[in-house]
């Protein structure tokens, strides 16, 4: 056979850049992830703390932690790469859409066998993926069937295991950051993850882009389904009312992430604080339908499909203004996905 | 309207065609869907030189296209989730009849002929249920849709017909996704993708899981070599901080055997690779990845790489009688060993190989 070149290269452009990298990357790291991160890990603290002592699930102190914790996760559940996907700790603390219902069958199992995996941190870890975080002990919370089954202390000490390990998880992210990962995207080499400053612009950019695109398509579409036959039951969320809460949250973190990353070009940015503002506002509006139940009428299907197209209003200043600006805009094919 | 339905015999067929359409610059050897200047799609004919010999619009992004094993006649897909498919008459770019998917299915964007071209298969999502389907479409009674069965996974997504003719090689992507949620990924954690052997009947005849440390390896496009070895090419699904293998070489009966390059020149491919090709002597096998802009060629005998070229936004990919013919995004044309053509369309994920279909 015919000996081929190891490495010829031709149709490759080079991208001017005129602004700093370095510096956007340095201040999305210092005012918006590290701070993200620190605030979750108080916040898991605090929830692991109070399950020790007040585990009823009922209990309003340990109710409120619970929705201070979500609230911080929400805050940097955009953040999809680097330490929050080793040993699979993104899903591990929200495990969403579950499609098939996978928490509620893995925690109905856990408690009607009494699985003894609840009493040991190591052994918890490897229970289903579906039995942890935020959305298992929404469940634990506020679901009457799952509240229902077995004994009182069981499910007791499952959600002392199910905080317990939000928490671990939570530090393992954040002691990620601190231990390499925040130097791994401040200084890109040639044989690291990020070979220039652009790269780890383009990661933040691509996470500020699919952060956009899940509260349009999963938080808001899924619930929507179609005019013919919407999904109230599918909102993210909905057993603790906070399917709204999730996403103005997360809209909020994201409106940071898309400052910092505009600082240098004024003109997205102009576009992307009105673009947010819309959108923020319209969600104010929303207010009395927290869990979306009010897509199975008109109406209220109209107001949520406006916050949704407000969305999707963000998302293409982000694609169409903010990416060519920072020269991160990937290939036709690169975005495909397919 | 059987009588639009001709078979293509040979040159003297073409020649009594009213309008001179490609036949008049010769005839294609590729299929592939691109994007306009103007943001429109169309779906184009290709010389193995880079020459386009025909154009036909589409109504929206098309993904892939199979073409009938006699006549001269292709069904273009639309993009993952759409619900249309074009049945063109590819001598003048007719378009003979529009697929619509059943309701509840969409399609993923691929599909295969049977050998005697009298069936149409498809790879096809049942959402609610949230499972792979393959449809059954009877070209004898003007694609009429005859039937479905599983694919054996979920997000079923390339297909094609083993050089046996008597089965379908399907790759189950193992991604759920559901229309009313766009694109998005519903069940990562939880993903459990396969390469299915599947009987023309439905029966499911063999399936390859990976190791359960590879269940986010997404098994996606295929090639099929003519004494039935299949290449599978893959999309990593988790965390970027390592680095796996995105190709696969499978003959029925034995274990897949999985191709890397080096660890440096692995992570170029940023855990995508698009498309999946076999050089027709079967010598080579490669795999293009538009997020790392680079192809990687192997020896199919060694598994061993062979080459690596650099190509902007590289995706389309088809063999030619040594190596390959690849596409772009951004409009150019090459081989592994110079640049063929250039033209101001954006070429779409694949290159349909149709020179063995005339």
């Amino acid at each position: 056979m015919r000996l081929l070149a190891l490495t010829t290269s031709f149709l490759l452009a080079q991208p001017a850049w005129a602004l700093d990298p370095a510096a956007l990357v340095d201040t999305a790291i210092n005012s918006h992830i590290l701070p993200g991160f620190t605030t979750l890990t108080e916040a898991t603290g605090t929830l692991k703390n109070t399950a020790t002592e007040d585990c009823a699930s009922d209990s309003a102190t340990l109710r409120a932690a619970y929705h201070e914790g979500f609230d911080a996760w929400m805050a940097v559940s955009h953040l999809r790469f680097g330490p929050t996907e080793e040993d699979e700790r993104a899903f591990s603390l929200a495990f969403w859409p579950d499609t098939k219902g996978f928490t509620p069958k893995s925690l109905s199992k856990l408690i009607t066998s009494e699985d003894p995996a609840v009493l040991n941190a190591e052994a918890f870890a490897e229970v289903s993926i579906a039995a942890h975080g935020f959305f298992a002990l929404e469940f634990l919370l506020y679901d009457d069937r799952i509240q229902s089954l077995g004994s009182d202390a069981y499910r007791c000490t499952l959600i002392q295991a199910v905080t317990n390990d939000i928490d671990r998880n939570a530090n393992a992210i954040l002691a990620d950051w601190h231990t390499g990962y925040a130097d791994l995207m401040r200084t890109p080499s040639k044989d690291g993850r990020y070979t220039t400053d652009l790269a780890a612009v383009a990661e933040l950019f691509k996470t500020l882009d699919t952060g956009l695109q899940f509260n349009e398509e999963a938080r808001l579409g899924r619930p929507l389904g179609t005019f013919d036959k919407p999904r109230p039951l599918r909102a993210e969320a909905r057993r603790s009312e906070r399917s709204l809460q999730n996403i103005t949250v997360s809209l909020a973190s994201l409106e940071q992430l898309a400052r910092i990353l505009a600082a240098q070009t004024p003109t997205p940015a102009k576009s992307l604080k009105g673009a947010f503002s819309l959108a923020l506002g319209h969600a104010t509006e929303l207010e009395d339908d927290p869990s979306f139940a009010g897509v199975a009428n008109i109406q209220g299907r109209l107001r949520v499909e406006i916050l949704q197209q407000y969305i999707g209003n963000i998302r293409s200043f982000v694609l169409l203004e903010l990416g060519p600006a920072l020269d991160v805009t990937a290939g036709f094919n690169a975005l495909d996905g397919d | 309207m059987v009588t639009r339905r001709r078979m293509l015999a040979g040159l003297a067929a073409t020649s009594l065609l009213p309008s001179a359409g490609w036949s008049s610059v010769g005839t294609p050897d590729y299929l592939s869907a691109a994007r306009t200047q103007n943001g429109t799609y169309l779906l184009a004919g290709l010389t193995v030189a880079g020459e386009i010999t025909f154009t036909i619009p589409l109504p929206a992004r098309g993904h892939a296209a199979a073409a009938h094993p006699e006549r001269a006649e292709a069904v273009a897909f639309a993009r993952r989730p759409g619900t249309f498919a074009l049945v063109m008459d590819c001598r003048d770019g007719t378009i003979i009849l529009t697929l619509t998917a059943p309701e509840g299915r969409h399609f993923y964007g691929h599909g295969a002929f049977s050998a005697d071209g009298s069936t149409l298969f498809t790879s096809e999502n049942d959402y609610e249920a949230g499972e792979g389907r393959i449809g059954l479409w009877d070209i004898t009674q003007n694609y009429t849709r005859i039937g479905e069965f599983s694919s054996g996974g979920v997000g079923p997504h390339d297909l094609k017909l083993m050089p046996d003719g008597e089965t379908l090689v399907v790759a189950n992507g193992g991604i759920e996704t559901h229309p009313d949620m766009g694109r998005s990924k519903l069940n990562i954690p939880v993903m459990q993708p396969n390469l299915s052997y599947v009987s023309l009947a439905g029966e499911i005849l063999e399936q390859i899981e990976l190791t359960a440390r590879l269940h986010k390896n997404s098994i996606r496009h295929l090639a099929v070599r003519q004494d039935g070895m299949v290449a599978f090419a893959m999309q990593w699904q988790g965390s970027k901080s390592d680095t796996h293998p995105l190709l696969g070489l499978h003959q029925r009966g034995s274990k897949a055997k999985l191709l890397s390059a080096s660890p440096k020149a692995q992570q170029q491919l940023q855990g995508y690779a698009g498309s999946v090709a076999l050089s027709n002597d079967g010598g080579l096998v490669a795999i293009t990845s538009p997020r790392g802009n680079v192809l990687h060629v192997f020896d199919t005998e060694t598994g061993q790489p062979s080459a690596i070229l650099s190509a902007k936004d590289v995706c389309g990919i088809g063999p030619t009688a040594t190596g390959f013919l690849f596409t772009t995004g951004t409009g150019h044309i090459g081989t592994l060993s110079e640049e063929t053509a250039q033209h101001p369309l954006q070429w779409d994920n694949h290159l349909i190989d149709i020179s063995h279909n005339r």
